[in-house]
């Protein structure tokens, strides 16, 4: 299978001089399209810190980062661009835009692409459809509940068709019900757009969903 | 999403409106600072440009006709009726002298000319159908025995009746006549009376006045023989242009320095309140900035959103400033002249300001780490 991210040698340093914390110490990782991996471990191992390097949100201070098979220049590409074009993003806390509906909060993910307003709000509709959300369309976040606030997440992680989306600690808000509905949907989602997910948790009960399971520890990859 | 920064601002709607209001304010003061300094410059200049004089005259060491203290006497018309140059008989004495008269009971402000009826420095006749001129003197043959009626002559806006009085000094007036407004600075009326009137009561009945003034023949210069006359020892002479730049220089532009610094502070002000308030709902809103970056948005996208936002308030801010500066001043309780085009260009340096520091406050913002997406609450 081809790979949709793949990073060798991947380290990222915080602070300096005696300071300096090795976030992210040469990591090797390999996702590989329509795979839905699971990256655990205790706070502060690094899981974070990684899919932020993964998903072009920081720069590796070493390594080299490819993404649907092209090589990613941190220093000369405009990384906003492959942030819209190939990834989607999951908060933990959902960062809605409060002055937003759930429909215009999954449009702005189409409008910062230059999508036109009407595909935009055709492509918003049918992910808010999908994910259980029809009446709620018109409902600013303070409005929705919290699985429903993550459930708008998704959509808008999904808007631009991303080669892969990245989740961090998607359920660390949720009750157990609305855990378990929000992994039948992520399942779902999964299959029907063919989507690469990469999911940051502590929930070990979400671990039987993965097809694989990334252990790290003090900023490597121990098992994977 | 032509409205996503619409949207956040009404979000935000308390904040905008406050910011809009601040802007307005502001511009309104700076253009109304700037109203009443030209009103008094037209004030100024109205008088004087009137009395078709040429060349004034004022005693040696008084600065001008109407800075320092000014006495000349009278056997200077003389002198001047005969200086080549100037029209034959065309100088005329002038008192020119701030009172407070009294007026239905209570101390106004007031300028009392007096001049030599049909002569330069003060009106010809009164406005159709509101009264008549004073009664003249013979002021080179002056009689005490013939002595002159006090009566003058007011300005239409001094809200007085033909056959009223008023007090000037101890003395009771006869307002006989009205004449066409002409207010000098800072909405000041002018009273007109017979120049042996004026001596009589306001410089203590001495045979002196405050200036003299008179015309060129056409074919001079007024430059030259103000000159000429300037170099005797005993008066000092000026040109119209002259005087007028004296009069602004004194009566509006020394006194009004402080108010051209207030109107540059408060277009620092202007800029620096749409700086702050945009800086401070930056601070607020760095968490939306980092998602947005985080989820792709660009430093030019997010960028295009707050800048947005700044020149939507501050167009806003700015016009309405300029309608509300036309609006205080028609209900000014003095004379305020906003100029149109000093007032576009007042906005023009207005938005330019608000939209720079507005800049400036966006573009620290955007320096957002997009990271900030993976810790706290929007």
């Amino acid at each position: 299978m081809a790979a949709v991210v793949e990073g060798t040698g991947l380290t990222k340093r915080f602070g300096a001089g005696d300071a300096t914390v090795v976030a992210v110490d040469s990591v090797n990782i390999r996702i590989e399209a329509g795979e839905l991996v699971m990256i655990m471990g205790d706070s502060g191992c690094g899981k974070t810190t990684l899919i932020s390097l993964l998903g072009c949100i920081l720069t590796p201070d070493a390594g080299e980062l490819r993404i649907d098979g092209e090589p990613i220049d941190p220093v000369n590409e405009d990384l906003s661009v492959i942030r819209h074009e190939k990834i989607g993003f999951v908060f933990q806390l959902f960062h809605l835009l409060p002055y937003l509906t759930a429909l215009e909060n999954v449009m702005v993910a189409m409008d910062i692409a230059s999508t036109k307003t009407d595909a935009a709000e055709r492509r918003a509709t049918e992910l808010l459809t999908q994910v259980g959300l029809r009446e709620r369309f018109h409902h600013r976040p303070a409005q929705l509940s919290g699985g429903e606030k993550q459930r708008v997440s998704f959509a808008r992680a999904l808007a631009n068709r991303p080669k892969i989306v990245f989740a961090d600690e998607p359920t660390a808000n949720l009750d157990s019900r609305q855990s378990d509905n929000l992994m039948n949907l992520i399942q779902e989602l999964r299959r029907e757009y063919q989507t690469t997910i990469a999911i940051v948790t502590h929930h070990e009960g979400l671990k039987e969903n993965a097809d694989r399971i990334i252990h790290m520890k003090d900023g490597r990859i121990v098992t994977a | 999403m032509k409205t996503l920064f619409l949207k956040d601002m009404r979000y935000r709607q308390a904040r905008v409106v406050l910011t809009t209001l601040g802007i307005t304010m502001l511009i309104s003061l700076i253009l109304l600072l700037g109203g009443i300094m030209n009103g008094m410059r037209i004030q100024a200049r109205q008088y004087v440009a009137s009395t078709g004089a040429d060349i004034w005259i004022s005693a040696e060491g008084s600065g001008g006709a109407f800075i320092g203290f000014s006495m000349v006497v009278e056997e200077y018309m003389a002198f001047l009726n005969s200086w080549q140059g100037l029209v034959p008989d065309s100088a005329s004495p002038l008192v020119f002298a701030q009172a407070r008269p009294t007026v239905h009971g209570k101390s106004t402000k007031a300028i009392v000319v007096g001049y030599k009826l049909g002569q330069l420095g003060g009106p010809k006749q009164v406005i159709a159908n509101e009264g008549r001129m004073f009664t003249p003197s013979n002021f080179e043959d002056y009689r005490p025995e013939d002595p002159v009626p006090y009566e003058v002559v007011v300005d239409e806006k001094m809200s007085l009746e033909i056959g009223e009085q008023i007090t000037l000094g101890n003395e009771k007036v006869k307002v006989v006549g009205k004449a066409k407004s002409r207010m000098f600075v800072l909405d000041t009326p002018l009273i007109f009376m017979d120049v042996r009137i004026a001596q009589k009561l306001l410089l203590g009945n001495t045979p002196h006045v405050n200036m003299m003034i008179a015309k060129t023949n056409k074919n001079e210069q007024p430059v030259r023989i103000a000159a000429d006359l300037d170099a005797l020892e005993t008066i000092e002479a000026r040109t119209l242009k002259q005087t007028l730049g004296d009069i602004i220089a004194y009566y509006v532009d020394e006194p009004m320095k402080a108010v051209q610094f207030l109107r540059v502070m408060l277009w620092l002000v202007a800029g620096n309140l749409v700086g702050m308030i945009t800086y401070v709902t930056m601070l607020e809103k760095t968490q939306e900035i980092g998602v947005l970056k985080a989820i792709g948005g660009s430093d030019n996208y997010v960028m295009g959103l707050l800048l947005k936002q700044v020149v939507l308030i501050s167009v806003v801010g700015v016009v309405l400033g300029l309608i509300l500066s036309y609006l205080f001043a028609a209900a000014a309780p003095i004379f305020v002249a906003i100029n149109f085009v000093e007032s576009i260009i007042v906005a023009g340096i207005s938005f330019v300001v608000c939209c720079g520091s507005g800049y400036l406050a966006a573009r620290k913002a955007i320096a957002v780490d997009p990271m900030i997406a993976f810790r706290g609450e929007i």
